[in-house]
């Protein structure tokens, strides 16, 4: 707790994992859930209003931002859809490179077997 | 649920917010929710999504700014921080006092316990959707007769039928009935009897109940020659057919010959009660459609399902005009005869309501009073700790802070009670609802569902705001000064705390008398219920029932043969004196009724509601019946000899007033002819109460067992030992003559008359519960407050006493100012009693509910106890060495 202010390029967990959720897609709220799910497992995801509070800071930061609904595959008009911009994206590297290097490090430090992701 | 409450806490989001997302959010969580499965798994879930939810708004409200997603470090983010160290130090204060903090909680726990067991009953009654599809569509028809005094009877099923036919309003209408027939079944070799119970073919369909297993029963199948078709209970396939899903198609014997299950239901059905096994269709004539006593019996009730966008209004109207034309169309069986309707479940708790209602108003009370009493120990615990509190004023705390710490601490305690209350009250239901005693039909179960949940999180969240305001406001209004002067003496109270703490005391007897009286007033109601003489002997004498199967005893000289051979059989055992044979045992309800006309009797004059009863003349003399005047039936009244009955005191005097009765012939028709089958009275036998001992007995007549003939008697035995310990003697009689017979139900009629006043019995255990809890509250909440007057005065008594007051003096003094205090509670409490007592006058036998004699001996109990409770701390107080008094503090 001693860090006075984290900076948005330093984004917390769950706004790395919507980020990482909206890279290759756009979702709604429920698809970053089931995304997030999928990956982590059941019941990785936060309660329902944690993700709308993380989903509205990071529209006003820039992160994410409005989507069209897809015409394709089942678009659902009721819902909101959401896009990651190319702020989120980089955002999203430069914490993918931090969390790499950390990795890099715990294997030099032979933290990590070698058959561990 | 959950739903709207997220709604609502979305609509308390800035509104940049709720536009973009809020919908959307609402999406996701039901989404969400749906995946969930399992009750417990779906309150977790829920109570998960609410308080995200509540922590999203406060967020967006109170730091609007904040970078995304960033947790904030702690410190910054006050409002949560604070409560966090108000509940740490809340159940660190709380855990230094255990005592307090355990008695606390208990008297909470009580309160909300019964509560909350209250309202689960209530809402089993009232909020549960009842187990049908789209329940609220249902309505239930009765039949009304001003002439017969009748308002919510079972139909005529010619009447129904029409009804089915004729009004547009009811996509369909089915028709059953509470009757349960028996049939035997083998289970592992041994006869057994189920309960089945007969249905039109839509039974099934019109409650929207699929069967679990195989299909319902079809309109077609309502009648004889395509009605040899059953559905089992689910708990009936499972003990009779080991859960085998290949007994659909099976053929079992029933009466009247082999049938096919067709059907199993699932284990929630258990519709019209929890005691019926089997359905089986009615299995009418289609010819009697046209038959005038299809039309005059009334012993089906109808549901039907309103058709879509039908209100049940326009429905009511609808059946009215189709009422009035059978009006026209049958004069003679329907010319008075109106119908109504009304929701099916309201139908269902018309009875239950008013007691239920008292219930909750008595537990209502009973809550308020434990909140008073925790209020009251906790204005007494506040001016403990009055010279904590002025120390943190000194040290800049805020009057905020300090009335927010105390009410967290409230609200542990209360939440705690309300948790401990919540498994007392669950318990508790759980053990009223195993013995029933409001008669809860098929369709209500009690449960321990998310209202109920919620409403004890609610009462728990307010009673601790209750509890929790008064010393709250007393530690934080009273100035800095004042504060440290009041208690700077020490730890007592200052005279506008004792002010408070005696209003409190106040409010305490007074709902206290209350709960006293409503007990007092059933007992009372109770016992002169008991000392009713229901008209036969309770004592010595047992009941049981069979069924003589058609299948194997085939003419009515096989059954009545059977009948007095097995009579006969049973008054030769030892210890059993003598032996009779009833339709229906007295205080179990009635048969059915009819209306009579006297030969000579001019066409106007009718008698109305008469019950009717089949008997022998060992039923008169085993459970003690006098015979007033005439004779018994004899042997002499054969099957074939001319027809005999026997009426009871009431039918004589209010059909026969002014004329003797014995030797006048009567006929059930309202317009009685030749065609009509006439009977001759022979004797006057006493009354017996037929429904309750609270109920005045109805005019009756007995028909004769030999020629009035049934395969589904009662029969009596009064035995010389324990009427218990001849149950196997009685059973091994009937197995000697026919081992496939089984006993249907075997009943001391002592146990009949005590279930005759169940549901009396059971109100008053409660009421009575309540009224000791409620007399208790008040006394410790007297005892309280005056200890802790007693301690602010002890420098005074001193001096009193070392003055040359003589103790009784002191003690005299003392009390006459705690029982002031009692004495205007008393007096609030019987003022509040008047509109109590009126609610409860529905509930009353032979009582008046501002009975005068009851109100003083209540009154006359609490202020005793009252006495009792100041005198004790009194006695203590004058009991000191005037010198140590002196020096305390």
């Amino acid at each position: 707790m001693g860090t006075k202010h984290k900076s948005p390029e330093h984004p917390t967990p769950l706004t790395f994992r919507i980020l990482l959720a909206l890279a290759d897609s756009d979702r709604h709220g429920y698809g970053i859930i089931k995304e997030i799910e999928e990956r982590d497992g059941q019941g990785s995801a936060p309660n329902t209003g944690a993700l709308y509070l993380a989903l509205q800071r990071m529209e006003t930061e820039g992160l994410i931002q409005d989507a069209p609904t897809p015409e394709h595959g089942g678009g659902d008009a009721r819902r909101r859809y959401y896009r990651i911009t190319e702020k989120g994206k980089r955002v999203a590297g430069a914490e993918s490179a931090r969390l790499a290097a950390l990795v890099a490090t715990a294997r030099e430090k032979d933290l990590l077997a070698p058959g561990d992701a | 649920m959950i739903r709207g409450i997220l709604a609502g806490l979305i609509a308390l989001a800035p509104p940049e917010f709720r536009e973009r997302h809020g919908e959307e959010l609402l999406l996701t969580h039901v989404n969400r929710a749906s995946e969930r499965r399992g009750f417990f798994r779906r309150i977790l879930f829920g109570v998960g999504e609410a308080v995200g939810t509540v922590f999203l708004v406060l967020r967006l409200r109170l730091e609007p700014g904040k970078p995304s997603g960033v947790q904030p470090p702690a410190g910054r983010f006050r409002f949560f921080e604070t409560s966090r160290q108000d509940l740490r130090f809340g159940l660190r204060t709380l855990r230094r006092n255990p005592g307090f903090s355990v008695t606390v909680i208990l008297v909470l726990a009580l309160g909300i316990g019964a509560t909350t067991g209250i309202f689960s009953a209530a809402n089993a009654f009232f909020f549960r959707p009842l187990p049908f599809q789209q329940a609220d569509r249902l309505v239930r028809i009765f039949e009304t007769n001003p002439e017969f005094g009748w308002t919510y009877a079972d139909a005529a099923p010619a009447n129904a039928l029409d009804w089915r036919e004729q009004v547009a309003a009811f996509e369909d209408l089915a028709l059953y009935t509470e009757f349960s027939n028996q049939v035997t079944f083998l289970r592992d070799g041994e006869p057994e009897l189920l309960n089945f119970t007969s249905v039109t073919g839509n039974f099934f369909d019109v409650l929207g109940v699929r069967p679990a297993l195989g299909r319902g029963f079809r309109w077609e199948e309502t009648w004889l020659g395509n009605d040899a078709v059953i559905v089992l209970s689910h708990a009936v396939w499972e003990s009779h057919f080991g859960a085998d899903p290949g007994v659909i198609g099976r053929s079992v014997d029933f009466p009247g010959g082999t049938v096919e299950i067709v059907g199993v239901m699932p284990p929630e059905f258990r519709f019209p009660d929890s005691a019926v096994q089997v359905w089986t269709p009615w299995g009418w004539d289609p010819a009697n459609r046209g038959a005038t006593w299809f039309r005059r019996a009334h012993w089906v009730k109808p549901v039907a399902r309103l058709a879509d966008g039908i209100s049940a209004e326009e429905a009511s109207a609808q059946l009215e005009v189709v009422v009035q034309r059978l009006q026209s169309d049958f004069p003679e069986t329907n010319s008075v005869m109106g119908a109504g309707l009304m929701p099916f479940r309201q139908f269902l708790v018309r009875d239950i309501r008013p007691p239920v209602l008292i219930l909750l108003g008595a537990v209502g009370l009973l809550l308020v009073l434990a909140c008073t009493n925790v209020a009251n120990l906790m204005l007494i615990r506040a001016t403990d700790r009055s010279k904590e509190v002025a120390l943190r004023f000194a040290l800049g705390a805020g009057r905020m802070r300090v009335a927010r710490m105390m009410l967290t601490e409230s609200l542990i305690l209360a939440l705690t009670g309300g948790g401990v209350g919540l498994a007392l009250g669950w318990a508790g239901v759980k053990a009223v609802g195993r013995m029933n005693p409001l008669g809860i039909d098929g369709a209500t179960e009690v449960a321990l569902d998310h209202r109920v949940l919620l409403f004890a999180l609610g009462v728990s969240i307010l009673s601790g705001i209750l509890v929790g305001v008064a010393p709250a406001f007393r530690a934080t209004m009273g100035g800095l000064v004042e504060s440290l002067k009041e208690g700077g003496r020490g730890g007592s109270m200052g005279r506008g705390t004792i002010k408070a703490a005696n209003a409190l005391v106040v409010a305490e007897v007074s709902l206290s008398l209350v709960l006293v009286l409503a007990a007092g007033l059933l007992i009372r109601s109770f016992l002169l219920l008991r000392q009713v003489d229901p008209g036969f002997t309770t004592e010595g004498t047992l009941a049981v029932q069979f069924t003589i199967p058609a299948t194997r005893y085939g003419s009515r000289d096989e059954v009545l043969d059977f009948y007095d051979e097995f009579l006969l059989r049973l008054e030769g055992q030892a210890g059993i004196v003598s032996a009779g044979s009833v339709g229906q045992l007295p205080l179990n309800g009635t048969s059915w009724s009819s209306q009579f006309q006297a030969e000579g009797w001019p066409p106007d004059r009718v008698g109305f509601e008469i019950l009717h009863r089949r008997a022998d003349e060992g039923y008169f003399e085993t459970l003690g019946i006098p015979l007033i005047r005439g004779r018994l039936f004899s042997s002499a009244d054969g099957p074939d000899d001319p027809l005999v009955v026997v009426v009871n005191e009431t039918f004589a005097r209010e059909h026969f007033p002014d004329e003797d009765p014995l030797g006048q012939r009567i006929a059930y028709d309202r317009a009685a002819s030749e065609e009509s089958t006439w009977y001759e009275i022979i004797g006057i036998v006493g009354d017996q109460h037929q429904v309750s001992p609270g109920q005045p007995p109805r005019a009756e007549v007995f028909e004769n067992r030999s020629q009035d003939w049934g395969r589904n008697q009662w029969v009596v035995v009064r035995t010389e030992r324990a009427p218990e310990q001849m149950v196997p003697n009685v059973r091994a009689v009937l197995r000697e003559m026919d081992p496939g017979i089984a006993l249907a139900s075997t009943r001391p009629l002592r146990t009949v008359w005590r279930s005759s006043m169940a549901r009396e019995e059971f109100l008053l255990a409660l009421m009575v519960t309540f009224g000791v809890v409620a007399l208790l509250l008040a006394c410790v909440g007297v005892y309280g407050v005056t200890t802790e007057a007693a301690r602010k005065r002890t420098q005074e008594i001193g001096i009193r006493v070392a003055l040359g007051a003589r103790r009784h003096e002191v003690i005299a003094m003392m009390l006459g100012r705690g029982m002031t205090v009692v004495g205007v509670g008393l007096l609030v409490g019987i003022a509040v009693s008047v509109p109590a007592g009126r609610a409860l006058s529905g509930l009353l036998f032979g009582v008046a509910p501002l009975d005068p004699a009851t109100m003083v001996s209540v009154a006359v109990v609490l202020g005793t106890a009252a006495f009792g409770a100041s005198y004790l701390p009194a006695r203590k107080a004058t009991a000191m060495d005037p010198v140590d008094s002196l020096r305390a503090e």
